[in-house]
């Protein structure tokens, strides 16, 4: 009898904890390795572990992120993982027979697999040597062998010419901005050859000399200054205030 | 013949429990971290408590090197600590002894339940360890600085981990020896906890104590550690918090 009242009462107190999540943090707060974020049935996102005691805590320093259900730390640091389906820019670092090896900022180094039997023009888009700058897309990794890259597709391959800026891969999503709003104010102010790799290495082709260094100005700002709101804004200022005129605008004005 | 020969202070603790650097048995010596002024390297943390200046420098995750030594289902702890010749008063031969061997092995197994390693198989991460003046206690110092260069490496961390060492000194249960203590007290405690669910990964115990010091010195231990994990909270938070509170002096 007093066995199953005291068990009554356990599965009560764990009902209570089980109908209504406490959350510790408020959305977008700084949080910390280990810091408790939340308590009861919500479910752990990216970067988000539950210890032996039912606690949600972090993982990494980022930024909390509450939604409906789910809670998730949006990282602040940390290295780049390849994930199946990213765009990374990468360099080849060395040949071997038939594979090509492309260091891609990652402590995996990416591979190029070329298909046998091209010929011609197909063919050709696979003559790489050491140094050269490519842009390719993520085929396959499982987390334990080289992650497979493939440069089949419309624009992916070699970068020729232009200038490499590296940022911390975390900020990546703050480059590109929600749905592109960023990465098109980029390209509609400073030219429109850009391309975000995942892995935090960015390749442009400026206009000129000044267009390049706002570029490296602009995007040290969105390194240093992603956790906090309103970067877009501030973005936007910089580039105006440089006084180098938007190349479309320039190119209407001197119709 | 070095000029000033060290000697045994005539009292270590007197009656009142005054210490022979003016400090109460609790007290801890002045704790100052900046996190992340290394900017070749992935993360890293500068730390001074007392005397000790420790830089902590972390690498990875990243390719294994030798290529033999690649785990398939984790990542590579591998630790060095490292004490530069000019960190004692007389120059310390440069170059790994039993000592520093025996401290990055002690340093590499508090940090080691502190990472989710099997989230990087196929990887080494690398921690260093540098003592650049020592001052008693740079073991808890190194560990102390290591977790945060790797939490500012943004490697996945189930917490930060705090070490701090506890003495005895005749009757009395000391927090955080100072260096005549270290040297001619009677016993010497590091402890590294795991600090959100207070989880030891390091306990060391030097000279001899009672069942009742000892658990008092853990006790204390515990309590000290809960100061230093402030300051490590802080270090980690300021740049960021420095960034933010800037714009917000422009106006922006």
């Amino acid at each position: 009898m007093e066995r199953l009242r005291s068990s009554e009462k356990r599965g009560k107190v764990l009902n209570l904890g089980r109908n209504e999540p406490r959350i510790l943090v408020a959305n977008r707060d700084l949080v910390l390795p280990g810091q408790p974020l939340a308590v009861g049935p919500i479910r752990p996102g990216d970067y988000v572990y539950v210890d032996k005691r039912g606690v949600l805590r972090s993982t990494k320093v980022g930024l909390a992120d509450i939604r409906e259900g789910e809670i998730r730390v949006v990282p602040l640091a940390g290295s780049y993982i390849p994930r199946e389906g990213d765009l990374v820019v990468g360099t080849v670092s060395k040949m071997a027979g038939n594979t090509i090896f492309v260091n891609i900022n990652s402590a995996y180094p990416g591979v190029i697999i070329p298909p046998r039997g091209l010929r011609g023009r197909t063919r050709a888009k696979y003559n790489l040597s050491p140094g050269d700058l490519v842009l390719a897309k993520i085929k396959a990794f499982d987390g334990v062998s080289a992650p497979l890259l493939s440069i089949e597709g419309e624009g992916l391959g070699k970068l020729v010419g232009g200038r490499v800026y590296m940022i911390n891969p975390t900020r990546v999503p703050r480059v590109i901005g929600k749905r592109q709003s960023m990465l098109m104010l980029l390209k509609s102010k400073l030219g429109p050859e850009i391309v975000v790799g995942q892995n935090g290495v960015i390749w442009y082709n400026p206009k000129s000399l000044k267009h390049a260094l706002l570029m490296e100005q602009v995007l040290a700002k969105i390194e240093r200054e992603s956790h906090v709101s309103g970067l877009s804004d501030r973005v936007l200022k910089l580039i105006e205030s440089s006084g180098i005129i938007d190349p479309r605008g320039s190119e209407a004005g001197e119709v | 013949m070095p000029l000033i020969v060290e000697k045994k202070p005539e009292v270590l603790i007197t009656e009142d429990g005054i210490r022979t650097d003016g400090r109460g048995p609790l007290d801890l010596r002045p704790v100052k971290i900046q996190v992340g002024l290394l900017s070749r390297a992935d993360g890293s943390a500068y730390l001074e408590w007392g005397g000790n200046r420790v830089l902590a420098a972390v690498f990875g995750p990243r390719e294994v090197h030798p290529k033999h030594m690649t785990l398939p289902d984790r990542a590579l702890l591998r630790c060095r600590y490292n004490m530069a010749p000019f960190s004692t008063p007389e120059r310390k031969r440069p170059g790994p002894d039993r000592r520093s061997v025996e401290l990055s092995k002690v340093i590499r197994e508090a940090l080691l339940p502190s990472i989710f390693l099997e989230r990087y198989p196929g990887t080494a991460i690398d921690v260093f360890v540098e003592i650049l003046r020592s001052d008693a206690g740079t073991r808890v110092a190194g560990v102390t600085a290591a977790s945060l260069a790797l939490a500012d490496a943004g490697i996945e961390m189930r917490g930060l981990v705090t070490a701090v060492a506890v003495g005895r000194v005749g009757d009395w249960v000391v927090v955080d020896p100072n260096h005549d203590e270290d040297q001619w007290g009677d016993a010497d405690i590091p402890v590294a906890f795991l600090m959100e669910e207070k989880e030891i990964t390091l306990l060391q115990l030097d000279g001899p104590m009672t069942q009742e010091q000892f658990d008092k010195a853990l006790e204390l231990a515990s309590q000290a550690a809960d100061l230093i994990y402030e300051v490590q909270k802080e270090a980690l938070r300021r740049p960021y918090e420095a960034v933010r509170l800037e714009i917000l002096r422009r106006g922006e």
